[in-house]
């Protein structure tokens, strides 16, 4: 009986000790997580705008939400966005991955370069985005130019602002491949001698081992990439909208974060926003479990345990 | 039981809940309705009071401020340089931390009064007795709604036809060809004056400066935007949509706009490398304080002036310009309230105009002139003008005429949705991702939406 | 022999990338060097060299100011989320206690949520609290740890040997100390990882400053640079040098902050990669 009573106070001693160590999260988790998800969903039945009381109004927002031509217009962008980067970077950063594993010396100088633009701010990406694409006098077209080739007017024209933000989104690349690098840097040796032994070339060796071996690790980028495209902001932002800009102001950039940022914060219609932001929730959700379920028949998994 | 989690969640939800009360309006529900007491001319003031949107960055508006500054009899003034941000005005009225007055433009009133962000002034204007029959009368309706006037004009803007002189010879062409009378020679000219060697566009013909100048367009023939009760809007009128295809057709004319564009914004605007100078445009309608650049950083450049005209030849412009208002929470509405009054006064305006005078005298330049929300003002500044000699004598000439030839668009408490709603539909016909008719109609459906909901919490409210 | 031609065409083709990604830099700093006009001329020395561009920059913003501005926050915030991170992985790691796993599971699950839902409401509190306007909101939230940092803090010291700490512990110490003076120590490079990524994370936000601020007095560098954009670049007057200027000023010490912390950086991604 003392026994049973002084392992229980032996624990809960352990346990209160632990509950210090996590209350900072816990606080934070109520007041800045639990609580904003439950006002959030509140807002989003109501019309409010900070100034004036909000007035509950049912669910009128998610019914403005699907008749928003606007709404359709980010979403569309933003899918077709997500689809052109995603894969891209994931093939970029794959393949410079590969030639830094394939260069034994050297490695560290180049994998610096290629993160280099990592560190770079986004606001100072989305800027020189305008700079590099100026379809007048930019850098891209001033190349293409030597080639003969009269490039787009990426910044202007609707149909080439989307391909010009995949292409500015290439240049960060870099933390992907570092990733993707140490992944290939654990992929065990002896998989590649027998294969040489069986006379396998390198783009064999690299299809049949490498990939499947580290698809894993390029499953979670892809994941994890999809998630930060459909939520990406700051870039286009910084160089299609902002405060008096009304001639740059390209619908074709119009992604769904900035439209819900505007409508909460330019516009205060924090109770729309909400259902906004709802709606976001719901599609990356839904994304990612396709994902996960499409996916993972062709990711393999050492002992076959995710 | 009774675990320590438990007891944590409940401790951390109630302060949270403290914290955040629930969402409220910070506004206080209707502001006190303020009495013409609160406004006594005799008054003076202390403290300070914060301006938003205002950069007293040259003598017109330094000098001003110094003579409010000192009707205000000793409250410091501090201004928020940079135009109104809208996004940083509404999110300091929401905060409850507005600044004392503001400075936006004539069409942004209309929404900030129904957003309920700006309170009226019925009582500012009876207590300080400011007399508005000395506002521009087009100004003036522009910001009153319902009967109460929620600004006080200030600056007034009108637009007049801006020309290369050497370039219309070139080609030979008069400023006839371009000012506005007739479209065809518009098209024509624009073609003749154009200049894209190997593709490459190096001179814009001419700049119909879309998509800010769609209203203008749009009246020359013979369209309004809104109806004058500012209740209807009439985007998708068949006028409305020939003048938008008209002045897309011009950039199409050129190479189209994205072409346009990218020349327009590699000049030097504000520099003595402006595109009159360098010779990249032939011509274009643009504000008359246009004139005033020009004349100051390249004096020398080939321009000829005159008034925008109708295709029946007669002048027009489109008053638009900026107003005074008072946020609601303001903390020192009485001293704000002088201020907007002293910087709008006949004896403010002509101590800035001497103010100018004196520095365009020591620089040995003319004095062009300054166009005010304040006929009587406007008219004794006019008498101060110094002549420049041609072509800017006649530049000043068109720019008065043009004041007298203006209209404006009618207040209505959805103006700032309105205009995004038109504007949003110029630049996807000049981006190529619509035609005319059907983004106007988009657009019709847009601003209608918008008017029909802000007019109703209008009603609402002021019942 | 076919190896070396092998690593040749393999150096070649990485040294055609590195310029790719190392020439905008270039292109960038050197264009801050030349006058306006020639900005655009592609020229890797500029033709005409000057410094005007720095000094105009300087005059036309208080950019001395907004360093400060983001100094502070970027070192409040990481300071903050890598102590508390660090406390909140600790208790994860090292105790056990009922529901342990549970809410560790809710930790997790807070990094699917996306901002945006929790962004609206969160602006409400800071307003509630009247600080809006103020760089508090930037970053007193880490005070309350981050879900990511507690998540590669835990993994770090799940890894660690329990010896010492049962040792310590037998010796009298107390949970504090041997958290602060056992188990820190030994996570020094977690730590360094923290610290860095966040350090970038706050330096390059610009979402919370644009909800944030209003008062130029009060900018962070990339609210201010986009602030110069609207003003220089296009909608104000199409001054790219001066934008290119403060761009280069912007990056620079995330350049800087790569070059001292390399090792650490790249070690701290590639470990998150490992966790898929």
């Amino acid at each position: 009986m003392a026994l049973h009573s002084r392992r229980r106070s032996a624990r809960w001693i352990e346990t209160r000790a632990a509950l210090l160590f996590i209350s900072p999260w816990l606080t934070g988790f109520l007041i800045f997580t639990a609580w904003p998800v439950v006002n959030s969903a509140y807002l989003s039945l109501t019309d409010y705008d900070v100034i004036n009381d909000p007035t509950f109004i049912g669910f009128d927002n998610y019914v403005t939400l699907f008749e928003d031509p606007k709404v359709g217009l980010a979403l569309r962008n933003t899918f077709v966005f997500t689809a052109m980067s995603v894969p891209t970077q994931l093939v970029v950063s794959l393949g410079l991955a590969l030639l830094l594993n394939a260069a034994t010396r050297a490695s560290g100088f180049f994998r610096t370069a290629f993160f280099l633009p990592k560190m770079t701010p986004p606001v100072a990406i989305g800027i020189l985005l305008l700079m590099l694409f100026n379809g007048q006098d930019g850098l891209i077209n001033g190349f293409l130019g030597v080639f003969g080739v009269e490039g787009p007017a990426w910044t202007t024209d609707p149909g080439w602002v989307k391909p010009g933000l995949v292409l500015m989104s290439l240049w960060t690349v870099g933390a992907s491949v570092v990733i993707i690098l140490a992944a290939l840097r654990g992929v065990p040796q002896e998989l590649y001698d027998s294969a040489l032994v069986d006379g396998a070339g390198w783009w064999r060796r690299t299809l049949r081992i490498t990939v499947p071996m580290i698809s894993p690790t390029l499953f979670f980028l892809f994941v994890v990439d999809s998630i930060n495209a459909l939520q990406s902001f700051t870039e286009a932002y910084t160089a299609f909208f902002g405060a008096g800009n009304t001639t740059y102001s390209n619908d074709a950039a119009l992604f769904y974060a900035i439209y819900l940022f505007q409508q909460a914060f330019e516009f205060l219609h924090m109770g729309y926003a909400s259902a906004l932001a709802w709606l976001l929730f719901i599609v990356i959700m839904a994304i990612t479990v396709v994902q996960i379920l499409v996916t993972k028949r062709f990711v393999h998994y050492e002992g076959g345990r995710p | 039981m009774r675990s320590p989690l438990a007891r944590w969640s409940v401790v951390s939800v109630s302060l949270a809940l403290a914290l955040t009360s629930c969402a409220k309006g910070t506004g206080g529900g209707a502001a006190p309705t303020q009495s013409p007491g609160q406004f006594d001319p005799s008054a003076t003031f202390r403290g300070s009071i914060a301006v938003m949107g205002f950069g007293a960055t040259d003598e017109v508006g330094s000098t001003r401020v110094e003579k409010a500054k000192a009707a205000l009899g000793g409250a410091d003034v501090k201004l928020i340089e940079g135009d109104l941000d809208i996004q940083q005005f509404l999110s300091s009225v929401a905060a409850g931390d507005p600044p004392d007055i503001i400075y936006a433009n004539r069409d942004q009133v209309g929404t900030f009064a129904s957003r309920g962000a700006i309170v009226p002034l019925t009582a500012c204007v009876q207590g300080e007795r400011i007399d508005t029959s000395m506002y521009n009368s087009n100004a003036l309706a522009q910001v009153t709604f319902g009967d109460e006037v929620w600004g006080i004009p200030e600056f007034n803007q009108v637009q007049i036809t801006m020309a290369n002189a050497d370039l219309l010879k070139e080609g030979g062409l008069t400023v006839e060809d371009v000012n506005g009378s007739s479209w065809d020679k518009i098209t024509s000219a624009a073609q003749k004056l154009v200049r894209a060697p190997g593709g490459k566009l190096r001179v814009i013909g001419f700049d119909s400066k879309l998509p800010e100048f769609l209203p203008l367009w749009a009246k020359a023939n013979g369209a309004d935007l809104l109806s004058p009760d500012g209740r209807t809007a009439q985007l998708d009128h068949p006028a409305v949509v020939k003048a938008l295809e008209f002045a897309v057709g011009i950039y199409d004319a050129q190479g189209g706009f994205a072409k346009v564009k990218a020349v327009r914004d590699s000049a030097d605007f504000f520099g003595k490398g402006n595109q009159f100078a360098q010779h990249e445009l032939g011509a274009m309608p643009m504000e008359q304080w246009y004139v005033n650049v020009l004349n100051d950083v390249s004096p020398e450049a080939p321009l000829a002036f005159d008034t925008f005209r109708t295709p029946q030849g007669q002048p027009l412009a489109y008053s638009s310009g900026s107003a005074w208002a008072i946020p609601k929470g303001a903390k020192n509405p009485g001293a704000a309230c002088r201020f907007a009054k002293t910087m709008t006064l006949v004896d403010s305006w002509k101590a800035a105009a001497q103010a100018r005078l004196n520095k365009r005298d020591a620089e040995k330049k003319p004095f062009t002139g300054i166009l005010t929300g304040n006929v009587k003002a406007d008219a004794e500044i006019r008498k101060m003008l110094t002549s420049g000699g041609e072509p800017w004598d006649s530049g000043v000439k068109a720019f008065y005429e043009a004041n007298d030839h203006t209209f404006s668009l009618p207040a209505n408490p959805a103006d700032a949705e309105f205009k995004k709603a038109w504007q949003d539909a110029v630049n996807r016909v000049l981006n190529g991702e619509d035609e005319p008719q059907p983004a106007l109609d988009k657009a019709q459906q847009e601003a209608q939406a918008a008017l029909d909901k802000a007019w109703a919490g209008w009603t609402k409210r002021t019942n | 022999m076919r190896r070396r031609i092998r690593l040749i065409a393999t150096w070649t083709a990485l040294g055609a990338f590195a310029v790719v990604f190392i020439y905008p830099f270039i292109w960038l700093l050197s264009a801050s060097f030349k006058p306006r006009g020639e900005v655009f001329d592609h020229r890797i020395l500029p033709e005409t060299f000057t410094f005007d561009n720095y000094i105009k920059v300087w005059q036309e913003a208080p950019l001395a100011l907004w360093m400060v501005n983001t100094l502070l926050v970027t070192v409040l915030a990481a300071v903050a989320v890598t102590i508390t991170s660090a406390m909140v992985a600790w208790g994860f790691a090292y105790f056990r206690f009922p529901g342990r796993g549970a809410l560790f599971g809710v930790v997790l699950a807070t990094m699917m949520l996306p901002g945006a839902v929790t962004m609206i409401p969160v602006f409400l509190i800071w307003n509630s609290l009247g600080m809006v306007g103020t760089l508090t909101p930037l970053w007193a939230q880490n005070l309350f740890g981050s879900a990511f940092y507690i998540f590669l803090l835990r993994q770090f010291f799940l890894g660690l040997p329990r010896e010492p700490f049962e040792a310590a512990k037998v010796d009298g110490a107390n949970n504090w100390k041997i958290f602060t003076r056992i188990a820190l120590p030994l996570c020094k490079p977690a730590v360094a990882v923290t610290l860095l990524f966040e350090f970038q994370v706050a330096w390059t936000d610009l979402m919370r400053p644009l909800i944030y601020l209003r008062d130029s007095t009060t900018f962070t560098v990339p609210r201010g640079l986009k602030a110069l954009l609207d003003q220089f670049g296009f909608g104000g007057e199409w001054h790219w040098e001066i934008v290119m200027t403060a761009s280069v000023i912007t990056t620079i010490p995330m350049i800087v902050l790569f070059f001292l912390g390399q090792k650490h950086f790249v070690k701290g991604i590639a470990t998150t990669g490992s966790k898929g």
